[in-house]
């Protein structure tokens, strides 16, 4: 089974926090996904196949046109930030 | 003593009309987010578009370098938290880069250096970070901009040969075309990892990285700063700690972080981008416009073209100019009169009147055809820079000038004897004191008053051997 | 007839007749929207003013519908019923928001969906469970929730969903109606907030095949925005629906519709009608054939679309910080808003999603979860594939039985989720065109059939839907009405 530290090390990799007790709903879970999982690795030559990232071969594909299209007004850029200063986004200083 | 291992990742914005994913205008500016789109701010529901020429421009550079090119366009995310990547990840290349396995030549001290590329990937910028005494601003203009990184192998030996390195890459960005490189816009960036190891050590030593170098002193400054801290470390007997060094203006290095252990950034193919193929025929039409670089020129000049070491090393330097030259030879028949009328009179009027080849408005073409009337004595050499001057002081083609101020060198051998009699005729003295005295003194006289006459037309070379043949013919006559 | 059981086409009809007005519509819509809402939860925002529309001929123009709540739509709070965007008002158009209002579509409302579209029982939005206007102790399935609602209610003849792994073809099931989602690439997911970027598809319900062919041909078009959209067809679905079907060719699975497998008297009962629509397909026309497919194959549905759906999701939520947009909580460094933003942001059960993401694309479990699930992925695909060189299409139960109760449901991994549950995913791993429509009620709640044709060739999958529901006769249906 999956040490509950672990699984807090990855949450906080991934910037959020949960309660005790999710954590251990999620350790359980964890079994559950990682014992299905074995059952694919026991599919025979699962190795020699190429993985899908894409539903199917798109042959129309094309790269766009290197032109100017539609961009944000500065305000539209801001409209959802909470704070602000000389139309840039505030944050506490970031310590490099 | 110790050996010096250091390997450059170097970052370059790419020149395009739009960002690599957005079609938001990609131009350097100081107003904030005014070049932003829904993409580079990473909103919800955003989807990336490829920049096709970004992907020409990256592919361009990696065939320059020398680099095997993928089969098909793919990109893969790297994945991580930090304020300027608003997306929470990196649209960048692992599967497929966009070059690998390449090499750039440089010369250090008269010596050819061979430096591998390990591989080039096309990627995007990430905002930029304004700090502040107790904030920080994000500006989203940068976000998305295409950016090149170049990984060269750890097979680099001194600061020397580093920024050596960095100055002939910058060349290839400007010699392509794919980028002004301007390192104080940050257009071109660098990390530098360095090690150090005994003379007969197998291992590489502990790796340390210095990130974000945006001048190349800078780059030379902090390797040279290292190699001596990390020796004296060394020589204590001491560890080298893993981490990731700043540095300062005076070219010291400051630890910002121990390299714990390496970030994971959970790469995996950008789902939302098909891949595309490259056709063998697409990536052969960039071949093609790859120009010869910078070395290349400088090898060739001196060789086929016997220039000296230095002015090889003037009209190589950069690529307008040598492009210039390369038309003004190709067109004309003399390459020594070519380099002598585009090193003196091209290049001192740029210096002279500030301003660059793209700038001046006499055509090579036009050089080299006045080149060419030289050659062929059908003007004089004289003649020519005086037209060249002119013609760049009023803007007009020098060979239009010729015709009008009929220029056109008298060659004509029937002509200049008529003009030279006639100048004898006028002047008898000087006739005379050939004849009776034998004064070769006269030869000079005679020449500069048929110049005079001809409004400097005259070939001067004909003239004076038409000179001494007709006073030989008027001394043998008086004999008689 | 009154205005909730009306098609797209008879609506269309009254108001060239005259005979009502668009802004009548939009009244209609928006008092039912609010009639029900308390009781269903249909709708995270219901739109309160009638907006004047551009005027022209399209089908849809003047004729309200919905919108799941995880389309971009500016000056429109998009919530993606998360509290990490419970503020969020969007500045950009999804592309397919801008062809309805375009084509003059009036919007009634945005619906709840589960929490960033990651579910299927229609919960955990962050403004309350979705119920099902069939029966309120009973969830409609999800995450396209409140879109399928207010269909089935309704309140709208048509609206908007997404569908990753189900979440239009299952809720359209639980619903009684009709549930599309075309080829991938075939309609533009610019503005579609992602879950699954390989996965996800944009898709419609509608009371009808014909509805669900005339809004497919509305929204569907390459985009210069989405790279994975497919070049334009110069055809119109709506205008082939009634092509002959004659010796057209399907399949089902075997493994999947074994009676005797299945304990649940229900979902026998759901086989009985299952095989008795088989073979009046067969009276009609239709080539039916029993296939068998790998077992293994198929018990790696589910775990395949956790590991692909959780890893991208875990990477397209990486956006969701507070900094750009969404609520900013109070802290001292800028690691710390993030933190508190995504702590109090999202739900337990996304957090969950999201670590198993994470850890699924971790370097050192990289190849054996996330490669391998995306290598299970192409082995379904490519027999697929296979299948529909000689079939047609698959014919399948939406779900073993009408929608569970909310006690009887579970949002965790359920390790008996079983194939029957959950193969409506094979159309999103090869993105194959799939439609869900009513095919019997059971003590008055619905159960669906699902048909699934091959890559782009969506006009057969609605020619062959249309004869089916033909078939089986029960179009138009509104939550309440009597049934078969």
């Amino acid at each position: 089974m999956i040490e509950k530290e672990k699984l807090k090390e990855y949450a906080h990799k991934l910037m959020f926090d949960m309660d005790e007790e999710e954590y251990q709903t999620l350790q359980e879970e964890f079994d559950v996904i990682l014992e299905q999982m074995e059952l694919i690795e026991k599919i025979p030559n699962i190795k020699e196949v190429e993985p899908m990232t894409f539903p199917f071969p798109l042959e129309e594909a094309a790269l766009r046109e290197d032109e100017i299209g539609d961009y944000l007004t500065v305000d539209e850029v801001l409209s959802n930030v909470k704070h602000q200063v000389r139309d840039q986004v505030k944050v506490p200083k970031v310590v490099e | 003593m110790y050996k010096v291992v250091i390997g450059l990742e170097v970052h370059c914005e790419l020149e395009t009309k739009s960002k690599n994913f957005s079609s938001a205008p990609n131009t350097f500016t100081r107003t904030p987010n005014i070049n932003v789109a829904t993409v580079d701010l990473g909103l919800p529901g955003i989807l990336p578009v490829v920049n096709k020429e970004a992907c020409r421009k990256a592919l361009k550079t990696a065939m320059a370098l020398h680099c095997e090119n993928p089969d098909e366009v793919v990109f893969d995310r790297k994945n991580y938290f930090y304020p300027d990547l608003p997306k929470g990840y990196q649209i960048t290349q692992v599967t497929k880069p966009m070059g690998r396995n390449g090499y750039l030549d440089v010369l250090v001290n008269g010596e050819k250096k061979r430096i591998l590329i390990h591989q080039l990937h096309l990627e995007e910028d990430t905002a930029s970070l304004e700090h502040n005494s107790n904030f920080s601003l994000i500006d989203y203009n940068r976000s998305g901009i295409p950016l090149i990184e170049i990984v060269t192998e750890p097979c680099i030996e001194s600061a020397e040969v580093a920024v050596r390195f960095l100055e002939e890459l910058r060349d290839v960005f400007l010699f392509c075309e794919v980028s002004e490189a301007k390192s104080n816009y940050g257009q071109m960036r660098c990390d530098v990892n360095i090690s150090l190891m005994k003379e007969n050590d197998k291992q590489l030593g502990t790796k340390v990285e210095m990130k974000n170098i945006n001048a190349f002193n800078s780059v030379k400054a902090a390797i040279e700063y290292e190699i001596k801290r990390q020796s004296e470390l060394l020589d204590k007997g001491e560890k080298i700690i893993q981490e990731t060094r700043r540095i300062d203006e005076d070219g010291k290095t400051y630890s910002m972080r121990e390299k714990v252990d390496a970030v994971d950034y959970k790469y995996f193919i950008e789902p939302n981008l098909p891949k595309v193929p490259l056709s063998k025929k697409y990536l052969d039409e960039i071949r093609k416009e790859i120009p010869m670089l910078k070395l290349e020129r400088f090898e060739l000049y001196q060789e086929k073209y016997g220039l000296s070491e230095y002015d090889a090393g003037v009209l190589s330097a950069d690529k307008k100019i040598s492009d210039y030259f390369n038309e003004v030879v190709e067109n004309s028949n003399d390459t020594n009169l070519a380099l002598n009328f585009v090193s003196t009179s091209v290049l001192s009027t740029l210096n002279k009147l500030d301003i660059t080849i793209d700038e001046f408005l006499v055509k090579p073409k036009s050089i080299a055809e006045l080149v060419n009337r030289v050659h062929d004595k059908k003007i004089s050499l004289d003649h020519g820079k005086k037209i060249l001057y002119q013609a760049i002081k009023e803007e007009k083609d020098p060979i239009d000038l010729i015709k009008e101020q009929h220029l056109e060198q008298i060659n004509d051998e029937d002509k200049l004897l008529e003009i030279i009699k006639n100048v004898m005729d006028n002047n008898k003295e000087q006739v005379r004191q050939y004849v009776e005295d034998g004064n070769t003194f006269v030869y000079n006289f005679f020449v500069g008053q048929v110049m005079k006459t001809t409004n400097r037309q005259a070939n001067p070379n004909i003239s004076l051997e038409l000179i001494k043949q007709e006073l030989e013919r008027r001394k043998q006559n008086d004999k008689k | 007839m009154d205005y909730r059981h009306k098609t797209i086409k008879e609506l269309k009809q009254d108001l060239i007749d005259e005979k009502t007005t668009s802004e009548e519509l939009f009244k209609e819509a928006n008092e039912l929207a609010h009639k029900y809402q308390d009781e269903y939860n249909s709708f995270v925002t219901i739109i309160d003013k009638y907006k004047k529309r551009a005027k022209n001929d399209s089908m849809i123009n003047g004729i309200p519908y919905a919108i799941k709540d995880n389309f971009s739509t500016s000056n429109i709070l998009t919530t993606a019923s998360s509290n990490i965007l419970k503020d969020y008002i969007p500045v950009y158009d999804a592309t397919v928001y801008k062809k309805l209002k375009i084509n003059g579509g009036v919007l009634v409302g945005k619906t709840t969906l589960d929490e960033l579209a990651m579910g299927g029982t229609g919960t955990t939005a962050h403004t309350g469970v979705v119920k099902n206007p069939w029966d309120k102790k009973r969830l409609i399935g999800g995450s396209s929730a409140g879109s399928a609602s207010a269909v089935s209610l309704g309140i709208v003849p048509f609206s908007i969903g997404s569908d990753t792994g189900d979440s239009i073809r299952k809720p359209a099931s639980f619903g009684g109606i009709v549930g599309f989602k075309p080829t991938y690439g075939r309609i533009s997911r610019y503005g579609l907030f992602a879950f699954a970027s390989s996965l996800d598809h944009v898709g419609c319900f509608t009371r009808n095949v014909e509805d669900a062919a005339i809004v497919t041909d509305i929204l569907k078009g390459h985009d210069p925005l989405d790279m994975t959209t497919l070049k334009d067809e110069d055809i119109k679905y709506s205008e082939h629906l009634d092509d002959d079907i004659k010796g057209k060719k399907l399949f089902y699975i075997k493994e999947i519709c074994n009676i005797e497998g299945y304990e649940d008297e229900n979902i026998k009962k759901t086989f009985k009608e299952f095989y008795k629509l088989v073979d009046k397909l067969k009276e009609e026309g239709f080539i039916v054939e029993e296939v068998s497919f790998d077992e293994n194959l198929l018990n790696a549905i589910y775990p395949t679309y956790m590991t692909i759906s959780c890893a991208e999701a875990t990477s397209n939520n990486a956006n969701l910080t507070g900094i750009q947009f969404g609520p900013r909580p109070k802290g001292d460094s800028i690691d710390e808003i993030m933190f508190n933003a995504r702590t109090e942001g999202f739900s337990e059960l996304i957090k969950r999603r999201f670590i198993l993401g994470s850890y699924i694309l971790q370097k050192e479990n990289q190849d054996k979860l996330f490669l391998n699930a995306c290598r299970i992925r192409r082995l379904i695909v490519d027999k697929m594939n296979e299948l529909f060189k000689e079939y047609d299409g698959l014919i399948l139960p939406a779900s073993g039985s009408f929608a569970p109760t909310f006690d009887a449901s579970s949002e965790r991994l359920n390790p008996k989720a079983t194939v029957l549950e959950n193969h409506m995913a094979i159309a999103n791993f090869g993105g194959f065109p799939s439609i869900t429509l009513p095919m019997y009620y059971n003590n008055n709640l619905p159960v669906g059939i699902n048909l699934t044709g091959k890559v782009r060739d969506d006009k057969t999958v609605l020619n062959m839907a249309k004869k089916i529901e033909d078939i089986v006769n029960l179009k138009n249906k509104v939550a309440g009405d009597e049934n078969v």
